[in-house]
């Protein structure tokens, strides 16, 4: 692997085009590709919000995706409310009122389920920092003495 | 009589595992090769116990021993002969006891293996924790979880069968041992771990001893994990594969912190640094899988509620606790020995890609750990009962994936120690057009969506980057004069095709999730329904009367060919009508049936459910590709085995032991090297 080596410490400046056209294409391409969602309909915004919500009656399935007889009558539910114009905030506590706040497959973001939210953020943090830090201080280690007898069997390998 | 010879071959592992402790102690203690080499021998009792008792419960199956209590609750006279074997491992007894046969094996093999070695004080102290591991489930079956308790009064004429959702796909019999061949298997590696941190030697001579048997469970737990899922898929009749349940991440889990070690392990063989961080997580994938074990069998989760029901549960968090404690202790206590002198030169490395993977693999098993246990948190701060479930994991890993998928295309082109902006240039500049194409071509044949498109860019450039490797690994095998595929073996080639199998997996999951559609329809008989590009027709109703069920099936013809039959069956001691799915599979697309309610008469209407979902097969063939990527990278190839004991003998003088290790590449094994 000589490249590793010999390469410039710098990309050439065609390299540079060669790059910019392609982020030129891909942000092109993920422009269109991102379609126009407009505003969802309301069967859309139904199924989004039963996807939020447990099955009453089965394990660790949604509304959404339950064929149950309890998961129909809260999709029915929310349907219903949806076309009478409710906010998805609305239903949710409708949801909670009618049932507990456990029926929320995704945890609220105040409370205690705060936590859940917050925990991996930090610690993500925290390791991302760990991280720097180890970098810094590598950067800062001596490194290893090497004497001009290694560094010519050195060479002699890489010239093999 | 099975009863007793069950009981029998579990008091004869338990105490040979006992004993062949005691003798490993007194061995070690009075540095007589002769003791520890008796103490290995009791392997062989362990495992004469083990199967012992399996066949004696199999054979109590097969046989229909009411008089035995497991056999009563999972097995009946009419339970075909499949689901009479898989009846084993169909509850919580029977799992310990094939969790114990598996670790019997696994141990004896392992054994055998270093049988040359047996005088070793760093085998012998694996064999010891093997012992100990094996003791302790031993010692679980023959307390809390006997398997083999008698039924008291009048021995029933029939029993109830497994649980009807454990007797209708042959998955039920293949899938169980296959993942619990991985879970078991991380004891080994963790063995040598405890083993390396006692005797001193935690140089990286025990990796490369246990470099195989980690792959080999890592394979068997992906290969197991993925079968899992496609279970669920053809089973559970919601047509989705993975719902963040408990138990599925309970068997995620040390897949995800055993993924970060198999990477950040090459990072010590090369350069021995990351010593602690290693060690951490192989004790963590092997305390995980204990974890696991209680979260999902002592009915913590289950029922949020019933934390004192189960007996066997603080049995279980008692040994979790000793496992995490043990080895901190011991980590603690060798902690000069195990700081290493390298340093890390640039971020821009290979090293530098794969401490970025372990902070990604770490961040997604403490995000998929708290989110499983954060009701139980919940409860315990406040009282507060509440689900964490799906939505909360796709929101929080769904960025984890993408790095993961980021850095799989990246770190592949990375050289060790540090990269030059020309060289990254040369290596990624045809990958990331890879994945620029995709994009196009995707978004001029109609798909829309930033987190779908994303992924399939990311996984090209992921694809790209790894079958670039393979080909430049078959040019050099056909330039040393052996043929191309040669190319393919090793842990780096072998490792690009598990990475292509990743790759394929999330473009599945990618896809499916982003550009699946469900709609349920009432359909007369005769009556056609449209969706996705599929014509599906109602044909009528069957009713079967097995043996061991009655099948009440709709015949639905799909796009005008063949005639699928999705049912609901019931089974005689199941209160609800179970459904089961009918598939008809594809490799553009799946069309998932579900009969979601019977009609009242032939003629009358049924609810049928339609879910067409795209690429699903391509996630059972990414996982085999998985599999056998694992085989090619465990395949010894042409490199040379270590002639040298494992590890140099421990060093008086609190320095570090290093030992040079065997690799395809004798340059730069580090600045202490």
């Amino acid at each position: 692997m000589p490249d590793a080596r010999t390469g410039a410490a710098r990309p050439a400046r065609s390299h540079l085009w060669a790059w910019a056209l392609m982020a030129l294409v891909l942000v092109g391409a993920l422009a269109i590709g991102r379609g126009d969602p407009g505003p969802p309909s309301d069967a859309q915004r139904a199924h989004d919000i039963a996807t939020e919500i447990r099955c009453p009656t089965c394990r660790g399935l949604s509304a959404a995706d339950s064929d149950a007889p309890s998961s129909q009558a809260i999709r029915d539910e929310i349907l219903r409310r949806v076309q009478a114009g409710q906010t998805d905030g609305e239903i949710r506590a409708y949801l909670v009122s009618r049932y507990t706040v456990d029926i929320l497959l995704n945890p609220e973001r105040h409370g205690v389920a705060v936590l859940v939210w917050a925990l991996p953020i930090v610690a993500g943090i925290a390791a991302l920092g760990a991280l720097i830090l180890a970098f810094r201080r590598w950067r800062a280690s001596p490194g290893v003495a090497v004497s001009a007898g290694d560094q010519a069997l050195v060479d002699e390998a890489l010239r093999r | 009589m099975n009863a007793a010879l069950g009981t029998a071959g579990v008091a004869l592992a338990l105490s040979a595992a006992v004993l062949g402790m005691v003798t490993l102690a007194v061995g070690l203690r009075r540095g007589d090769p002769r003791l520890l080499s008796a103490g290995q021998r009791y392997v062989w009792l362990i495992l004469g116990g083990a199967v012992l008792s399996v066949v004696a419960m199999e054979a109590a199956f097969i046989g229909h021993d009411f008089a035995l209590k497991y056999v009563a609750d999972n097995g009946s006279r009419e339970t075909p002969m499949l689901y009479t074997i898989s009846g084993m491992w169909s509850a919580l007894e029977g799992s310990i006891l094939l969790w114990s046969l598996i670790l019997a094996g696994y141990l004896a093999v392992m054994v055998r293996h270093f049988r040359a070695r047996a005088g070793d004080h760093l085998v012998a102290w694996a064999t010891l924790t093997g012992f100990a591991v094996a003791a302790f489930f031993f010692g679980l079956m023959a307390g809390p979880a006997n398997p083999f308790k008698v039924i008291s009064g009048i021995v029933p004429a029939d029993g109830q069968g497994p649980n009807p959702l454990l007797q209708n796909h042959p998955l039920v019999a293949f899938h169980p041992p296959i993942l619990y061949l991985g879970f078991v298997g991380f004891t080994i590696p963790f063995a040598f771990a405890i083993a390396a941190l006692v005797t001193g030697r935690v140089g990286e001579g025990w990796l490369v001893e246990t470099r195989r048997w980690t792959l080999f469970a890592w394979g068997f737990l992906t290969v197991g994990i993925v079968l899992g899922a496609w279970w669920s898929y053809e089973v559970l009749g919601w047509g989705g594969y993975w719902a963040w349940d408990p138990v599925e991440n309970a068997s995620f889990l040390p897949w995800l912190t055993g993924t970060a070690y198999i990477h950040s392990v090459m990072v010590q063989e090369r350069r021995g640094m990351l010593r602690v961080w290693n060690l951490s997580l192989l004790v963590s994938t092997f305390a995980l899988t204990i974890l696991g074990t209680f979260l999902t069998r002592s009915g913590v989760l289950d029922s949020v509620h019933a934390f004192s029901e189960s007996n066997i549960g603080p049995a279980l968090l008692g040994f979790f606790a000793l496992v995490v404690g043990v080895s901190i202790g011991l980590i603690g206590w060798r902690g000069d020995r195990l700081r290493s002198p390298g340093a890390i030169d640039s971020p821009l490395s290979r090293e530098g890609a794969f401490l970025a993977n372990n902070v990604a693999f770490g961040a997604f098993a403490f995000v998929v750990l708290l989110g499983t246990v954060f009701p139980l948190i919940a409860e315990a701060i406040n009282g507060d009962r509440l689900s964490v479930g799906a939505p909360y994991f796709d929101t929080m890993t769904a960025p984890v994936g993408f790095t993961l998928l980021f850095l799989m295309a990246v770190a592949p082109a990375l050289p060790w120690r540090k990269a030059s902006g020309e060289l990254l240039h040369r290596r990624l500049l045809w990958p990331a057009w890879a994945a620029t194409g995709v994009v196009v071509v995707c978004v001029a044949a109609g798909l829309r969506g930033l987190a779908p498109l994303a992924a399939f860019a990311l996984g090209a450039f992921a694809a790209a980057a790894a079958i670039r490797q393979l080909v430049l690994s078959a040019r050099a095998a056909r330039r040393q004069g052996s043929p191309a595929w040669r190319g393919l073996l090793g842990r780096a080639n072998g490792g690009m095709v598990v990475h292509i199998g990743v790759v394929v997996i999330a473009v599945a999951f990618a896809a499916s999730h982003s550009y699946g559609q469900r709609h349920e329809f009432r359909l007369d008989p005769g009556q056609t329904a449209h969706l996705g590009g599929h014509s599906i027709t109602y044909l009528g109703t069957t009713t079967v009367q097995h043996a061991n069920k009655k099948t009440l099936s709709a015949r639905v013809r799909v796009d005008g060919g063949q005639v699928y039959e999705p049912a609901l069956q019931q089974f005689p001691f199941a209160s609800q009508a179970i459904g089961s799915p009918s598939v008809r599979v594809g490799i553009l697309d799946d069309v998932y049936l579900t009969l979601v309610a019977a009609p009242e008469g032939n003629t009358a209407a049924a609810v049928v459910g339609i879910n067409v979902q795209p690429l699903i097969a391509w996630l059972w063939i990414g996982g085999g590709l998985m599999g056998f990527g694992t085989f090619l990278a465990a395949w010894p190839g042409r490199r040379r085995r270590p002639t040298q004991p494992s590890s140099a003998p421990a060093v008086a003088s609190g320095e570090p032991s290093v030992t040079p290790v065997a690799d395809e590449a004798p340059v730069a094994v580090g600045p202490h090297a």
